[in-house]
């Protein structure tokens, strides 16, 4: 069955396996940042609309 | 940390929008649901110009689009805006020039739509100069919100304002990429791309303006305004930096999946499908944070009606980018694309998500700037039921059209023949989801009418705080050198840097799948047979264009044996190479027409205009009389062929000097044939009909084995 698929996978359009490369290639890089920041960075960002200014009880 | 300084927020600008989202939110759904009652009681067309179903229906989608939703986005933008930058609009006057601005593009759209001035792109309609004026007020837009980010006290940029910066550079590249056209008149322009480049332009586009306008912006507004009414931190931030990045790298490559199985090169269709299953994850690691941002409020969703409509619309944005990608596939799409599958996915997203996130935020933050509570909770819960029920009544009897309709085009008998081969039986069929569609309208705008009235109550008894005053510190300069620190974390600190960053990412995809359509000609094949339109085809094509046929007729028989049964042979994209604009369409209400020319007589399409149930008996198309009581205005044709000549159009040297004598012959040639059969009319030859005659009668026949 193997030498089937393989034989079919020379007929994949190149554009197809480029967007599917630059699509990893974007999301591992995504990923690989987000993880790099530090917990207190994130917990500070995450608390930014409630941290708005200091009178601004309303809301 | 610096010395505290004071300021204050501007909430005037905050309101006037919300007061827009409001007003033209009613108009543009009452305009739609006028439109819905039309496919069911044709009569309500009035057999008068402006108000036909072809015209207002952009008119509704331009109205809710761009006027509701446009206006909600600045809302939550001015609002939102202010606070995480801690600073005041970096100048009012902008904001007011914006303000009144975008309401003057709509009013604008909302006269030269009905009147038939359109370029016919869908969701980008509005001819050339009011392209201009939106150019002018997008970038007066920019420099306000860019301004107020160079001026503000906060550092570090949350991610709801990603979503706006990545939001304002790509409506401005797609709005400037699909109006790239040379105008003929103040009224009327040509576009630069032709037919199946055009078409890949347009859906780029067209895609990316629900990407960019009815959901990255939407999102920024999630991610900002759903933690404030949980009282809670969105579930993860970490979660919603890989949801901006994938998201919006994602999305602009996905457009060619609304041009499956058309006369769209191969690869490009692929590239569309690949990218549009990708997007279900950012999509829904997306619709996942905000769900999760209430772990442990739920109980909150049942008592406060804020919550509920952010909840709906959080699932509904869920159920759609579920669908969209699932519509993508090849197979799916066979059946699901030109009929109204497609209608009801779509108001999933509009009505559940764009709508019910908008009251939401107006039910939220009108108590908010008017320093009162809502006047009434039981009102606004009222509003969340009528609602969603409106939204299952809209949506469901839709899908059920779309799946009833598509099989019904694709059934054959055991013969061999097709079943259904009366496209009118596959309409009258569906009426009855129509008309259940048009009663989930219903209730869905009564909802919006119950909202009003509790608004109207809650300002009344409040009052506005125009400049809210505050003070925070002053900005913190960091001296930290580029080297030392994490590159990501520098670029969020920096507006301009986060501007260039997204533009490369949204650009790449646009790049690959855009140059290659333009630059090598192998992917758009040439014809030899395939001609230029005659100045009467072209005048008749434009009053197509005018009238809105492509809302209901498709021109791309695909190349499945139910269609070239049906229609005959399935179109090339060569044959569409002097089509400016291409007039593919997306939806069939009433059948194809790329195989229309000379299958009837001049005759019936004359009597078939002016009464269409004369031939059609059950048909829902509404009669335009107008053409033929109106003369055909020649005055600008010559200009016409000018302008095409001008884009590449191969017409004969001298054709633009002598084109209205040629123009005559032709009209006369018809008019003698409609006075054979027997239909007598003064000044027959002078008449818009003739021209709308050439035209149908030209469609589809450059190939036909009879004219080679």
């Amino acid at each position: 069955m193997y030498k089937y698929l393989l034989a079919e996978s020379g007929y994949i359009n190149w554009m197809a396996i480029f967007a599917l490369i630059t699509f990893f290639a974007v999301f591992i890089i995504t990923i690989w940042v987000t993880f790099k920041k530090s917990p207190d960075f994130i917990k500070k960002m995450e608390m930014m609309p409630f941290s708005e200014t200091k009178n601004h009880e309303n809301n | 940390m610096g010395q505290p300084e004071k300021f204050s927020y501007d909430n005037r600008i905050v309101r006037d929008f919300a007061y827009a989202t409001i007003v033209w939110g009613v108009i543009g759904m009452l305009v739609g649901l006028y439109a819905a009652f039309q496919l069911i009681l044709p009569q309500l067309n009035l057999d008068f110009a402006p108000i036909t179903y072809g015209r207002i229906r952009p008119l509704h989608t331009n109205a809710v689009i761009f006027a509701f939703v446009g206006n909600g986005i600045f809302m939550g933008v001015y609002y939102s805006l202010q606070r995480l930058l801690k600073a005041r609009m970096y100048s009012d006057l902008l904001s007011k020039f914006h303000f009144w601005g975008w309401q003057l593009i709509i009013v604008a759209a909302a006269i030269t739509l009905p009147l038939g001035i359109t370029s016919s792109h869908e969701y980008a309609e509005l001819e050339w100069p009011i392209d201009l004026a939106i150019a002018v007020v997008w970038i007066a837009f920019g420099i306000n919100m860019f301004g107020t980010l160079i001026k503000r006290r906060e550092n570090h940029l949350y991610v709801a304002i990603w979503f706006y910066i990545a939001t304002w550079i790509t409506v401005t590249v797609l709005h400037i990429g699909n109006n790239l056209e040379l105008p003929v008149n103040l009224w009327k322009s040509y576009p630069v791309f032709a037919g199946v480049q055009d078409a890949l332009v347009q859906w780029w586009y067209g895609h990316n303006a629900v990407a960019f306008f009815l959901t990255t912006p939407y999102l920024g507004l999630m991610y900002y305004f759903l933690p404030k009414a949980a009282h809670r931190p969105v579930y993860s931030y970490r979660l919603s930096i890989i949801h901006f990045w994938a998201l919006i790298f994602i999305y602009i490559w996905a457009g060619p999946h609304h041009l499956l199985y058309t006369s769209l090169p191969d690869w490009a269709q692929s590239l569309g499908t690949v990218f549009s299953l990708m997007l279900i994850a950012p999509s829904w690691g997306g619709m996942l944070n905000g769900l999760l941002t209430l772990r442990g409020v739920w109980d909150k969703v049942r008592q406060e009606p804020v919550l509920k409509f952010m909840v709906v619309a959080v699932t509904a944005y869920g159920m759609s980018t579920f669908e969209g990608p699932m519509l993508s596939i090849k197979s799916v799409n066979a059946i699901s694309h030109f009929t109204d599958w497609t209608i009801g996915h779509v108001h999933i997203g509009t009505l559940g998500w764009n709508g019910f996130l908008t009251f939401g935020i107006l039910y939220w933050l009108l108590p908010k700037i008017f320093n009162t509570p809502l006047y009434s909770v039981k009102l606004a819960n009222a509003h969340f039921w009528i609602g969603t029920l409106g939204i299952l009544f809209y949506a469901i009897p839709l899908y059920w059209a779309g799946w009833t309709q598509s099989l019904m085009w694709k059934q054959f008998t055991p013969d061999g023949f097709l079943q259904y081969g009366n496209f009118l039986e596959t309409v009258t069929q569906i009426l009855p989801m129509y008309a259940i569609r048009a009663v989930g309208g219903t209730l869905y705008f009564v909802g919006v009418i119950v909202m009003i009235y509790n608004v109207l109550k809650t300002v009344k008894s409040g009052e506005l705080t125009a400049n809210e005053e505050t003070e925070a510190p002053a900005r913190e300069t960091i001296h930290v050198s580029h080297g030392k620190e994490h590159w990501h974390r520098w670029i969020e600190r920096r507006p301009i840097q986060m501007l260039l960053g997204s533009a490369v990412v949204i650009l790449i995809g646009g790049l690959v799948e855009i140059f290659p359509m333009v630059m090598v000609d192998s992917n758009v094949p040439k014809i030899e047979s395939v001609k230029p339109y005659t100045a009467l085809e072209l005048e008749g094509r434009d009053i197509y264009i005018r009238e809105g046929c492509l809302g209901c007729h498709s021109q791309m028989v695909r190349p499945f044996r139910s269609e070239t049964e049906r229609y005959g042979e399935y179109s090339k994209s060569g044959e569409f190479i002097y089509d400016r604009p291409f007039l593919w369409g997306s939806k069939r209400t009433g059948p194809d027409l790329h195989r229309i020319g000379k299958k009837y007589p001049d005759s019936w399409h004359y009597t078939h205009m002016y009464d269409p149930s004369s031939m059609a008996p059950g048909t829902i198309m509404p009669a335009y009389p107008w053409l033929i009581e109106d003369d055909l205005n020649t005055k600008y044709t010559s200009a016409k062929i000018k302008t095409l000549i001008t884009l590449g159009t191969p017409y004969p040297e001298e054709y633009a000097e002598n084109v209205n004598q040629e123009l005559e012959n032709q009209a006369q040639e018809i008019a003698s044939n409609l006075r054979k059969d027997g239909i007598e009319q003064e000044n027959l030859e002078n008449k818009e009909i003739i021209a709308l005659i050439a035209y149908l009668q030209r469609l589809g026949t450059d190939i036909k084995p009879s004219n080679l």
